[in-house]
């Protein structure tokens, strides 16, 4: 274990601390300390949720959103029941990755999709019903498997400081798996999510990109899980893209400044944490700090865009 | 025995208590559902978490040994924090016309990440107390005692007390909100009073289901009673019995399952409740009578197989040889439409009127569609395949005269005339 080099940095120090590290490469050369590790995770959750999040909260699908970030629990149960034995703590690979968000993303697709479809439940209730119940029932899982309640209830905290080199890999192929989908399909995408009429009149099917969009959520749900928690990826997925809409109303503008305020408020939270510690003592949620911190990042869009007379509507 | 539940001295408050919670929620749910605005609840039970949270970091800081007021304190947090939720959704809504669902999500991730944050904060200076919050993420009923129940249950009570003096006018917003302005009920008031009891139920229902999982017990019950009734008195009751029972067997399970696969681990009450509730929601959708899967898939399969056995009498009847295996022509044998000759089979006298029956309907139906709705006469035929079977009794009647009893159809071949009309 190498020294952290942050350990006793206020707010202030800990910025030219990490500018420093950054110029002279040292970031890149040497090894990574916990709070960098955290804060590029934190950056990276931040550019793949706002890629995906823009188009969520375009379609109003945040609610199937907030339905899948539970669900992946069960995706990640039915994964480590299939692969291997339910061990929390090495992380996750690719395999367990690509059936978890399959399971989770199809499952909560087709069971709300079939609930109002088949049964005729009401679509909220259907939505509603779903999630909840594979959530217990993952849970229930959880807390039998592992003889443990302490997992279920990371599960919807998250743990920053549990984050490893290895994270950032995953994280990082994830945010670039979202990039390079979007920027391929990025006219489809536009199209279903504005006028879904004009899209299947074009032959662009909105079915086949809803399911992509609810895969590639849930892809980047489950990259973010572990760091914040299946609550807290949706503060990243909702509140990024609604604060840049604040100031701007240009998809091709939505989506990077989404990712800018995203990382942005990282940067700010995982300094703040450090501070709280190195200060107060106090060591902070960093999952919760950087809720707060794109709550924040609202009220101040908020104020700028009521300033400026430009106040943007969702 | 599954019933010492009940009056063991150590489980009765818990298992009480998770009844008596399920059944607030599943009375209130039946509201919020109706209304569509279940999801509604969703944001609300996460918005409770920082108010839990606060309480108890105010209780740890001022009153550390006050066991009692804690349940009430916390009671009064979630309380105000999840107003103070619903306010937020609300100004998101109408000033600054963010679209529902978005307001709903930010406003659930924000608020929990709030609670989160203060959470970790009590979590290293208060550690005991941090461990009785993180009761409320999924549920602990166990840990309940008489004083709880007594707490818990007079609330559940006023909820139930404020539907019953209310019940008119729930029923008229909920099914048409503009009649029931216009009879002079204050919907804007009743609206609001039922968010209020929607936040009172969340509250409630927190220390046995969990914040977590709160939305879900606002469904299930509903969307199972609803399966089996159309009127809203018996929604209530059916929800309330389905909510009580999920709170009395959760709370079992959730004791014995441990003991079952013999860990030492506590299993939240919460899931196990809603585990609960979604299967009766499960049995539900499945089997009532009415509206459940297997009896509509069986209505369905009903009439395919009247249908079939009228294309095969009408088959008969113009003297074509039946598309039809041997033991589907066995079967209307046995019923009595067929009977049997030698060779083959031919029409009873009971199946020769069915089949006649069906080609006057059919060729009727021809009649009605050239003459009333000017379709061409070769595109009337595929139609009158599928209304041959559906028409009924007083239908036929109806067309009998305003066709005035045609006896030639659009392709001139003769409508089988109507013995006795």
């Amino acid at each position: 274990m190498i020294k952290n080099p942050y350990w006793g940095k206020d707010f202030f120090s800990f910025f030219s601390l990490f500018f420093q590290r950054l110029f002279t490469g040292e970031v890149f050369t040497g090894d990574l300390a916990s709070d960098e590790v955290q804060m590029f995770v934190l950056m990276l959750i931040a550019a793949a949720t706002s890629i995906v999040g823009t188009f969520l909260v375009l379609k109003k699908m945040t609610m199937l959103a907030n339905s899948l970030s539970h669900t992946l629990l069960l995706g990640l149960v039915a994964a480590f029941i299939i692969i291997q034995p339910l061990s929390w703590e090495e992380g996750l690979n690719f395999s367990t990755l690509l059936i978890a968000s399959l399971v989770a993303g199809l499952a909560t697709t087709f069971l709300t999709d079939g609930l109002t479809r088949y049964l005729r439940v009401q679509e909220d209730a259907s939505i509603g019903l779903v999630f909840t119940t594979l959530f217990a029932l993952s849970i229930v899982l959880v807390t039998v498997f592992t003889k443990n309640v302490h997992l279920g209830i990371e599960a919807v905290m998250g743990n920053v400081d549990a984050l490893h080199k290895e994270d950032l890999k995953l994280i990082f192929g994830i945010a670039l798996g979202d990039l390079l989908v979007v920027s391929l399909f990025f006219k489809e995408l536009k199209i279903v999510a504005f006028d879904p009429g004009l899209a299947s009149s074009q032959g662009i099917s909105p079915n086949f990109f809803n399911a992509l969009l609810m895969i590639l959520t849930a892809a980047t749900s489950i990259g973010a899980f572990r760091a914040v928690g299946v609550l807290l990826v949706l503060a990243f997925l909702v509140g990024l893209p609604l604060t840049a809409r604040l100031l701007t109303h240009r998809l091709h503008l939505l989506i990077p400044l989404a990712a800018g305020i995203g990382v942005l408020c990282s940067l700010v939270a995982v300094a703040l944490s450090r501070h709280f510690l190195s200060v107060y003592q106090v060591p902070l949620s960093t999952a919760g700090l950087v809720t707060m911190t794109i709550a924040l990042a609202y009220v101040i869009s908020l104020s700028l865009s009521r300033c400026s007379g430009k106040g943007k509507t969702v | 025995m599954i019933w010492d539940a009940l009056t063991d001295p150590v489980l009765r408050a818990p298992t009480l208590g998770s009844m008596l919670m399920c059944l607030a929620s599943a009375l209130v749910g039946v509201i919020v559902v109706l209304r569509k605005r279940s999801l509604v609840g969703e944001a609300l039970s996460h918005a409770a978490y920082p108010g839990v949270v606060l309480a108890a970091l105010f209780t740890a800081l001022f009153f550390p040994d006050s066991e009692d007021g804690f349940a009430f304190i916390i009671l009064i947090g979630a309380f105000l924090s999840a107003l103070l939720g619903l306010w937020t959704i609300e100004l998101l809504q109408t000033k600054f016309r963010v679209k529902a669902d978005a307001a709903l999500c930010f406003v659930l991730s924000v608020f929990f990440g709030c609670g989160i944050l203060i959470a970790s904060r009590v979590q290293f200076t208060h550690p005991l107390w941090y461990q009785k919050i993180q009761m409320f993420l999924y549920g602990q009923a166990a840990t309940m005692t008489d004083q709880h129940v007594v707490i818990y249950g007079s609330l559940c009570l006023l909820t139930v007390l404020f539907i019953a003096l209310l019940y008119h006018p729930i029923q008229a917003v909920s099914f048409d909100r503009d009649f029931a302005k216009s009879t002079g009920i204050a919907v804007q008031w009743l609206e609001g009073a039922t968010f209020f009891l929607l936040v009172l139920a969340i509250v409630i229902g927190i220390r046995s289901v969990g914040v977590v999982l709160m939305s879900g017990m606002l469904i299930a019950p509903v969307v199972a009673a609803k399966q089996w009734t159309h009127r809203l008195f018996t929604l209530f009751v059916l929800s309330a019995l389905f909510g009580t029972l999920s709170g009395f067997f959760g709370n079992y399970f959730s004791t014995e399952i441990p003991r079952w696969v013999s860990g030492k681990f506590s299993l939240p009450t919460g899931p196990m409740i809603l585990l609960c509730a979604s299967l009766f929601c499960f049995f539900s959708l499945l089997l009532s009578p009415g509206s459940g899967l297997l009896s509509r898939c069986f209505r369905i399969y009903k009439f395919r197989r009247k249908c079939r056995q009228e294309n095969v009498l009408k088959a008969y009847w113009k003297g074509d040889e039946p598309d039809a295996s041997r033991f589907f022509l066995w079967i209307l044998y046995m019923q009595g439409w067929l009977r049997k000759d030698g060779a083959g089979y031919h029409l009873s006298p009971d199946g020769r009127h069915r089949a006649a029956q069906i080609v006057r309907l059919h060729r009727l139906w021809e009649v009605y569609l050239v003459d009333y709705m000017g379709q061409g006469v070769e595109r009337v035929h595929r139609n009158a395949e599928e209304m041959e079977h559906i028409l009924t009794p007083e239908l036929e009647k109806e067309l009998t005269i305003l066709l005035q009893d045609p006896k030639r159809d659009p392709h001139h071949q003769p409508i089988p005339g109507k013995e006795g009309l």
